[in-house]
């Protein structure tokens, strides 16, 4: 698996595949995508350079703890459902704010997608984790 | 104070529940930056609680409860609420109060090298819970929080994690407590079939609703469940002996959960329930009856403790159910005999017994034992520790002019009028129950100033100078015993901003509270006279009582609460393990071929039911060139997957399978689908070759014919179930009810702002499912390494 060629065009699609994903992270409330294809999107890509690479190789650089990833994400996702609370509205209660940047023009704000972002990192950190724990297994 | 506006009540009270537990989040970041004194930290969290509950003072004592709530399943009737009422405000007081003091105090008592940030972490959600509890106003709010502080207790108690004793004593704890909060909640859910609320000043509010429970049918019924739910908290009754095990805990930890507070939940529950059930006889006889139990069992149990934490856990046993007893004195004319008393004694106990713990504490950190038997003679050495914990240790034995006297004279007065009414052989009997629950306090308070402070040191192993404790583990101590001298001079402070309101709060209406030292010659001064004659004579004879309680333990040992708890668990993981083993065997097949014949069995028999033909006669069979390819290359990768020799090649026809269906999803226009399916199998793929690599790559197994046959048969049900269910799909055979599509189709837009469908579904509208979902995922990846890591330890 590991020729030049696997190892360039990895390179290449790294950075474009983690785009990606987040675009379809943001884009997710009205377009195809949304927080679990994204995760799965980026998790798959460093996947991808576990296997061209090599677990070893790859962990002397970039070693991130990907338990903690989908610790914050669970995090993040409880706060947004009970975010409302305080609000004096019921649990997980949604809420939806049209906002004016002069760059932009029109951008919608989305309590959803907080949650969605909870999504995104439970997924990307719990399919990870089990990955490396595979991967590390001796 | 009255030149500044008072915050709002109910913002003061919400950010003293939530700032410990934000505060606690935030505990492992703040301790990467200023290490070991993250201590003062959280200390200062607890300050800040102590400071917001101070700032409802004035509107509580003016007799002004406070009650809001905001709506949280109003479907269910639960709402988040807060009732902040003179008996809340005394508990939070002492929770935060408390909490301020031993934060302190763990600064040094803890080892810097400790795992502080997980100790900190647990003693701020613990208070925050605590305060969090007594202020519910919603019974099931009231129960989330009560086992809350079961929980971190069950964390700071096996706090150590590498002895087996503290793991033993947590387990003990935590099945003990939680267990009696399920009861607990039973009991809350009758009170709510009866009442018909779960809001607590609703009911206490409301005379026709308390009136018609007394006289309900399932009246008895609630009240034992509610009184099981707070004995196994208060550790009284059977339930006792959770507690002495807890002492494993950081001696700071059972200062403030096992003496001061936690502990105290249990005769909050007590004292909050106190106007719906009392002026019964079902309520004297449980509440009551259990207290003085308790109270004679446990007094004359911690003559045989030889450890100063196990004589301090069976004192606080004793010395809580003298309240349950207070609490349980009743009758029809007059419901709350006893409530000012046991109200006054609660505040009392938790200063004098978290001092005593405190002195324990620093007892053990100085002299490196615990054990009554080796200690002595420290009153030289430790000077200052020694006059504290003679302040204490009186005023547990009720000694004027400490405070621990004024409550227990009330408890003398309150038990000669209860003794009054029931009239009989009980005039005399409860007041004598009484002294003999003092005599033995009376006894042991002797023996903790006496063996570790008087005579001589027994063991010669340990250090010969003995210095001093640091000053930050004196000053919180010190401060305690003050308070215990100042209450006990002059009570009229705390009577009027603490007691009072307490009372009010729970017998609903004005209270006329005086207290003082000296009020004559009266019986119960008698009674106190006769508990310390008495107390000082039955001392003489202490180690032959603590001997004949060994003796008798060695003889039947049967004979005793804990072993029947041994017995319950130890058969319970047995009976537990037996029954795992019926349901699994521990192959896979077995789970799938399980998992399977289920899917068929309910796959199938809802379209027998429902359908006229299970083939409907509509169907098209005009497919396009292309689907046919695709899908016979699909069924040709199928069978490649069940008839390839090696793994590997198995699995990449699997795959193959799977990206088909992808194609299948663009043709049929869904984009997303298609993508998600990709992904899924890549990694899916990914990992099954990760694990692949690690068995033998060729199937050695021999397959019988009979395992074949079966296997065929299984598989070939499996998808005949799908076909018929796929054809039926679309038909309203299956799914006799309207399709459930056009709501979010309709509802997407307006009401979560998305034209994504599926998405917004999944965060939205069905939002619950998917929090549970991804938990669902976190714990699988946290399961998948505990198997790959605790398979690495066996071999």
């Amino acid at each position: 698996m590991t020729t030049l060629i696997t190892k360039t065009v990895t390179k290449i699609c790294i950075p474009l595949i983690i785009l990606f994903s987040i675009s379809l992270l943001l884009a997710g409330h009205n377009n195809p995508g949304g927080g679990f294809i994204g995760g799965v999107m980026f998790a798959s890509v460093i996947s991808l350079t576990y296997v061209v690479f090599g677990l070893k190789n790859v962990k002397s650089f970039f070693n991130p703890e990907w338990d903690k990833w989908f610790a914050f994400g669970l995090l993040l996702a409880s706060m947004t459902a009970f975010a409302a609370i305080p609000f004096n509205h019921n649990f997980f209660r949604s809420a939806v704010e049209l906002v004016h940047l002069p760059m932009f023009g029109e951008i919608e704000l989305v309590s959803a997608a907080l949650f969605d972002t909870g999504v995104y990192f439970v997924v990307i950190g719990s399919l990870l984790y089990i990955f490396k724990t595979l991967g590390e297994e001796k | 104070m009255q030149s500044r506006k008072d915050m709002d009540p109910f913002n003061a009270i919400i950010l003293a529940i939530f700032f410990p537990f934000v505060a606690a989040l935030f505990v492992p970041f703040i301790e990467k930056g200023i290490k070991h004194r993250i201590g003062w930290f959280s200390a200062a969290i607890a300050l800040i609680s102590f400071i917001l509950i101070g700032q409802v003072t004035h509107t509580v004592a003016e007799g002004h409860a406070i009650k809001q709530s905001i709506t949280w399943l109003p479907s269910a009737g639960i709402e988040f609420g807060i009732y902040a009422d003179g008996l809340s405000m005394m508990i939070g007081f002492i929770a935060s109060g408390i909490g301020f003091i031993i934060m302190g105090y763990s600064n040094s008592y803890m080892s810097h090298k400790e795992d502080l940030p997980r100790y900190y972490k647990y003693l701020l959600l613990f208070m925050g819970s605590m305060i969090g509890m007594v202020f519910s106003s919603n019974l099931i709010q009231l129960f989330i929080f009560w086992e809350l502080t079961s929980i971190t207790s069950f964390m700071l108690i096996g706090y150590w994690r590498n002895k087996p004793a503290s793991i033993y004593g947590a387990t003990k704890s935590l099945l003990i407590t939680v267990g009696g909060g399920l009861f607990m909640l039973a009991g809350f859910i009758l009170l709510h079939s009866i009442t018909g609320t779960f809001d607590i000043p609703t009911i206490l509010q409301n005379p026709e609703i308390v009136q018609n429970l007394k006289v309900h049918p399932l009246f008895l019924i609630t009240l034992i469940l509610i009184v099981i739910g707070a004995s196994a908290k208060s550790a009284q009754g059977p339930f006792y002996i959770w507690l002495p095990n807890a002492m494993e805990a950081p001696t700071p930890v059972s200062a403030f959960l096992h003496s001061a507070t936690m502990v105290k939940a249990g005769i909050y529950l007590i004292a909050r329930m106190h106007p719906i059930f009392s002026g019964t006889d079902a309520w004297f006889i449980l509440v009551g009856g259990i207290g003085i139990f308790t109270m004679l069992l446990a007094g004359f149990l911690a003559f045989r403790q030889t450890d100063i934490k196990a004589i301090l856990a069976y004192s606080t046993i004793s010395q809580l159910a003298y309240m349950m007893t207070m609490y349980g004195y009743t009758s029809y004319h007059e419901p709350g005999i006893g409530v000012a008393a046991a109200t006054f004694h609660l505040l009392n106990h938790a200063i004098f017994k978290a001092c005593l713990f405190l002195v324990a504490g620093i007892v053990a950190h100085e002299t490196a034992t615990r054990d009554i038997r080796k200690l002595g003679g420290l009153r030289k050495e430790m000077p200052i520790t020694f006059i504290i914990a003679s302040i204490a240790a009186l005023a547990m034995a009720g000694v004027p002019p400490l405070n621990g006297f004024l409550s227990k004279e009330m408890f003398y007065e309150t038990s000669l009028e209860m003794g009054h009414i029931l009239g009989g052989p009980f005039e005399v009997l409860i007041p004598a129950i009484a002294v003999m629950g003092g005599v033995f306090t009376f006894a042991y308070s002797i023996k903790l100033i006496d063996g570790i402070f008087l005579g001589k040191r027994q063991d010669h192993h340990l250090p010969q100078h003995v210095h001093e404790a640091p000053l930050t583990m004196l000053i919180p101590a010190a401060f305690l015993a003050v308070l215990v001298i100042f209450i006990g001079i002059s009570p009229s402070t705390a009577v009027y901003y603490i007691i009072k309101p307490a009372t009010a709060g729970i017998l609903l209406e004005e209270v006329h509270l005086h207290v003082a030292l000296w009020h004559g010659f009266t019986t119960s001064l008698m009674m106190t006279i006769a508990t310390f004659l008495i107390g000082i004579a039955v001392y003489t004879k202490y180690d032959n009582i603590a001997a004949w309680q060994n003796r008798t333990n060695e003889r039947i040992p049967w004979f005793s609460m804990n072993y029947v708890y041994d017995k319950i668990v130890d058969g319970a993981k047995s009976r537990a393990g037996d029954f795992a083993g019926c349901f699994q065997p521990g192959t896979i097949k077995t789970y799938i071929n399980a998992m399977l014949l289920l899917f068929v069995i309910l796959g199938t028999i809802p379209a027998l039911m429902v359908a006229a033909t299970l083939i409907p006669d509509n169907l098209n069979f005009n497919v396009p060139a292309y689907e046919v390819l695709i899908l016979g290359l699909m069924i040709i990768a199928a069978i490649a997957s069940a008839v390839l020799k090696k793994y590997l090649h198995a699995i990449i026809a699997l795959s193959a399978v799977g990206y088909l269906v992808s194609l299948v999803f663009i043709y049929l226009k869904a984009p997303d689908l298609a993508m998600t399916q990709i992904l899924v199998e890549t990694l899916t793929t990914i990992i099954f070759l990760l694990v692949i690599v690690r068995v033998p790559q060729i199937f050695r197994e021999k397959i019988s014919r009979t395992t074949m046959a079966k296997d065929l048969v299984i598989a070939s049900a499996v998808s005949l179930t799908v076909l018929i269910l796929l054809l039926n799909a679309t038909h309203e055979i299956v799914y006799p009810l309207e399709s459930l599509s056009y709501y979010f189709v309709e509802k997407s837009l307006p009401l979560a702002g998305g034209h994504n469908i599926v998405n917004v579904i999944i965060v939205d509208f069905r939002g619950y499912d998917t929090l549970g979902e991804i938990s669902v995922l976190c714990l699988a990846a946290l399961g998948t390494y505990n198997l790959i890591s605790s398979r690495g330890d066996k071999q």
